[in-house]
């Protein structure tokens, strides 16, 4: 008793890709794939956290309160948050000359070495980088035990007094940072030194055919403009991951000790939430290490990104 | 378009089953091979049991205790997981898995988190698990003494919270070999402070070496020892009210005394992990630390180990806050709570305990095991730094802890405090500054 459908059904594929809606989305579409992850993973936890910035809450209690800005305020006025900024910022001092000056003059000597002993370098600053930094940090607490550690065996030598590694308040940041940068120099050296080696040979040699026969002029007027975006990213890494990459030893010898001399952005919020179970407090320092962070890139791209030449 | 669709269908795909996989792996290494679950009965519980215990620190033998246990009935299955970062990464997870409404059933809560539990966390009081147990009405008062089921209360609390299990207290490490080079009889060891104090400096002039090292991890465990046997307290009570007193008399001349022997070279002050290298390399004549660390700190030494009780200040007595921890269940379900209990009983059972110890060098909590010749008696005779611990068993104070949602906030205050003594500034000023944050967290 059906009815026998006998009208041709229009393209229904050419119908939809047609429409001026599916037009307009198509790119999106596109873009979903990308775009889904960091929506979940970036941005949904990023307003999560914004929320959790304005409760009392311990993550189990079943009616966390509502504060407003009083977590922030908090901050703003406690003395280990300014602490931790500040120690943020000498982080960021001590691991840009650990890990973009140092690496990039290392970097530029060994171009300047015949290639089969650049490439014993390459592999012995590479070495330490393949270990983990909970493993460097544990090779570093034998290092710097102020008893019986190398370190202090090799002062002694030279009739330098002790000095106590860890829990000293003036030694124990630059410690910390000693281990990053010993564990990350490697990774840095070898960018830098694609960089270095990217910069035409021509160019390097009719600068020379110009007068320009001393390495500071080269460098100045040669190398470091035409590896600025290597170098750009290194700085980047430097500053935003270099102080994640100080949590290890922080969290595994420290704690942030002693007096809060080693605590960062990044361990105060982990502390706030994690040991002091104050996840709105914790949320509250993490947006504003986020915004900290923000300035620093909108700097970056109002500043130095004007003085990159990209070749492309 | 079609083909998009596909592929993305495929990628979502892949990922649920990613995902999916590592649910069942992970599902699989949690339950271990200790798990017949095939051979339990189907109507059987299942509970889980969360412990800090990695193979370093008696994983082995709490894999072993949960075999038996499963072993020996088939009413409960216990499946143990380790969870990493001590009491703390615990308590951590624990507290996302009762957000997340799955709560563990039994679980290790280091002491001095039970004042932070009991406030903030939904659990059930062992007390009434035990009252409730028609079998076994008595378990707690037949098997443990009142000062050891204290441990398990919160500060000022009436019921007992949680059940004492994993215990130890602090003892004094000595290198008997570096004290004779010193000029000290060894087999006379210091039995007060001053007298500890005098010791230090002898080392310090006679071998270069350092005297005394007091652990210094990221709790005040030891200070609590000490402030405590000099008759003075990190809390007390005004009007009902909690409140820091960091400022007594007792408080700042035991801190003075730390800083005044690290300032005179006669004492170290690092990190505890550094402290212990430093005494089992023959750097130190005495250790304050754990029982708890006995294995590797023995393992490590090749000079004339020994053990003494903590000496007292003068004619005080003595007082050793409890370490370790307290089983509680942050169970909701009645069949479960009641499995929990049930496994926590077989966990106090001499066999079961006796694994325990010795695989940990935690001291046991149920009365009359250490001298039971049929139990853990031969294992704590042939081991003397063990017999010094159970010793001081007497002496043991529960370990209070500030109270509040911000109680452990208040604690590294006072950890603050110990590191900037240590550094040099003055104990008075220092404690009366952090007396003072302290008691603006607590109150």
């Amino acid at each position: 008793m059906s009815r026998v459908l006998t009208v041709p059904l229009p393209s229904l594929r050419g119908s939809l890709t047609s429409s001026p809606i599916f037009r307009k989305c198509k790119p999106y579409l596109f873009l979903l794939p990308a775009l889904l992850p960091l929506i979940l993973f970036i941005f949904a936890p990023l307003v999560r956290s914004l929320y959790l910035s304005m409760l009392s809450w311990n993550m189990v209690s079943p009616n966390p309160e509502w504060v407003g800005f009083a977590n922030y305020q908090e901050l703003l006025t406690s003395e280990e948050f300014w602490k931790s900024t500040v120690n943020t910022l000498k982080y960021a001092g001590c691991l840009l000359v650990f890990l973009l000056v140092l690496p990039f003059i290392t970097a530029y000597s060994v171009t300047r070495v015949p290639i089969r002993v650049q490439n014993f370098y390459k592999t012995a600053l590479f070495v330490p980088h393949v270990l983990s930094l909970a493993v460097a940090s544990a090779i570093f607490l034998w290092l710097f035990n102020p008893v019986v550690g190398v370190l202090n065996e090799l002062l002694s030598l030279v009739n330098i007094s002790a000095i106590n590694w860890l829990s000293s308040p003036t030694w124990a940041l630059f410690s910390v940072s000693l281990i990053v940068a010993w564990n990350t120099f490697g990774y840095h050296f070898i960018i830098l030194l694609a960089g270095i080696l990217a910069v035409p040979g021509e160019i390097v040699e009719s600068a020379r055919l110009e007068g320009m026969k001393r390495h500071l002029g080269l460098l100045r007027r040669i190398i470091i403009p035409l590896c600025g975006p290597t170098l750009l990213f290194v700085f980047i890494m430097t500053v935003v991951m270099g102080i994640q990459f100080a949590f290890v030893p922080v969290q595994m010898l420290t704690n942030g000790g002693p007096n809060q001399e080693t605590t960062h952005l990044v361990f105060l919020t982990y502390q706030y939430g994690f040991q002091f179970f104050r996840s709105g407090l914790a949320s509250a320092t993490a947006i504003l290490t986020f915004g900290l962070f923000l300035i620093l890139i909108i700097v970056q791209a109002l500043l130095l990104d004007r003085r990159v030449h990209y070749e492309n | 378009m079609r083909k998009m669709f596909c592929m993305l269908a495929l990628g979502l795909g892949l990922i649920a089953g990613c995902s999916s996989g590592e649910v069942n792996s992970s599902t699989k290494s949690a339950q271990g091979e200790a798990f017949p679950e095939e051979a339990a009965a189907e109507d059987a519980v299942t509970i889980e049991y969360w412990h800090v215990n990695n193979e370093d620190w008696g994983g082995n033998a709490v894999k072993e205790i949960v075999q038996n246990f499963n072993e020996s009935q088939d009413r409960i299955i216990v499946k143990e997981t380790f969870q990493p970062g001590n009491y703390a990464g615990l308590l951590q997870n624990a507290q996302a898995a009762i957000s997340g409404g799955h709560p563990p059933d039994v679980v290790q809560i280091g002491y001095n988190y039970i004042s932070y539990v009991t406030e903030n966390v939904p659990y059930v009081p062992i007390e009434t698990l035990a009252a409730e147990d028609e079998k076994d009405p008595d378990f707690l008062s037949e098997n443990y003494l009142e000062n050891i089921l204290d441990l398990g209360r919160p500060p000022g609390g009436d019921d007992i919270a949680g059940l004492p299990y994993g215990l130890s207290n602090p003892i004094f490490y000595i290198n008997a070999d570096l004290l004779a080079e010193a000029g000290w009889d060894p087999d006379h060891l210091p039995q007060t402070w001053d007298e500890v104090r005098s010791l230090s400096e002898m080392v310090r002039d006679k071998t270069g070496e350092y005297g005394l090292y007091i652990q210094e991890p990221p709790d005040s465990w030891a200070q609590y020892a000490l402030v405590r046997s000099n008759g003075g307290h990190f809390l007390g009570e005004e009007d009902g009210k909690p409140v820091a007193t960091l400022d007594m008399p007792e408080v700042i001349e035991v801190f003075d005394l730390m800083g005044d022997m690290v300032a005179n070279g006669s004492a170290l002050h690092m990190t505890w992990e550094e402290g212990i290298q430093a005494f089992t390399n023959g750097k130190v004549a005495m250790m304050m630390t754990t029982i708890g660390r006995r294995a590797s700190i023995e393992e490590q030494s090749d000079f004339d180990l020994r053990s003494a009780v903590i000496p007292t200040f003068g004619d005080k007595e003595r007082m050793v806050a409890a370490g370790g921890n307290a089983l509680f269940t942050f169970s909701q379900d009645e069949e479960k709570q009641k499995a929990a209990w049930e496994f926590m009983k077989y966990l106090a059972t001499p066999e079961a305990m006796q694994i325990w110890v010795e695989g940990t060098g935690y001291l046991p909590p149920v009365d009359g095991l250490a001298e039971d010749p049929d139990s853990l008696g031969p294992f704590f005779e042939s081991n003397p730094l063990m017999q010094t611990a159970s010793q001081q068993m007497e002496d043991v104070v529960p370990w209070i802890n500030f109270p509040g949602e911000n109680g452990i906030q208040a604690e590294q205050v006072l950890l603050d405090a110990r590191d900037e003594i240590l550094n040099g500034q003055p104990a008075e000023e220092v404690l009366k500054d952090a007396n003072r944050k302290i008691n603006e967290f607590i109150q």
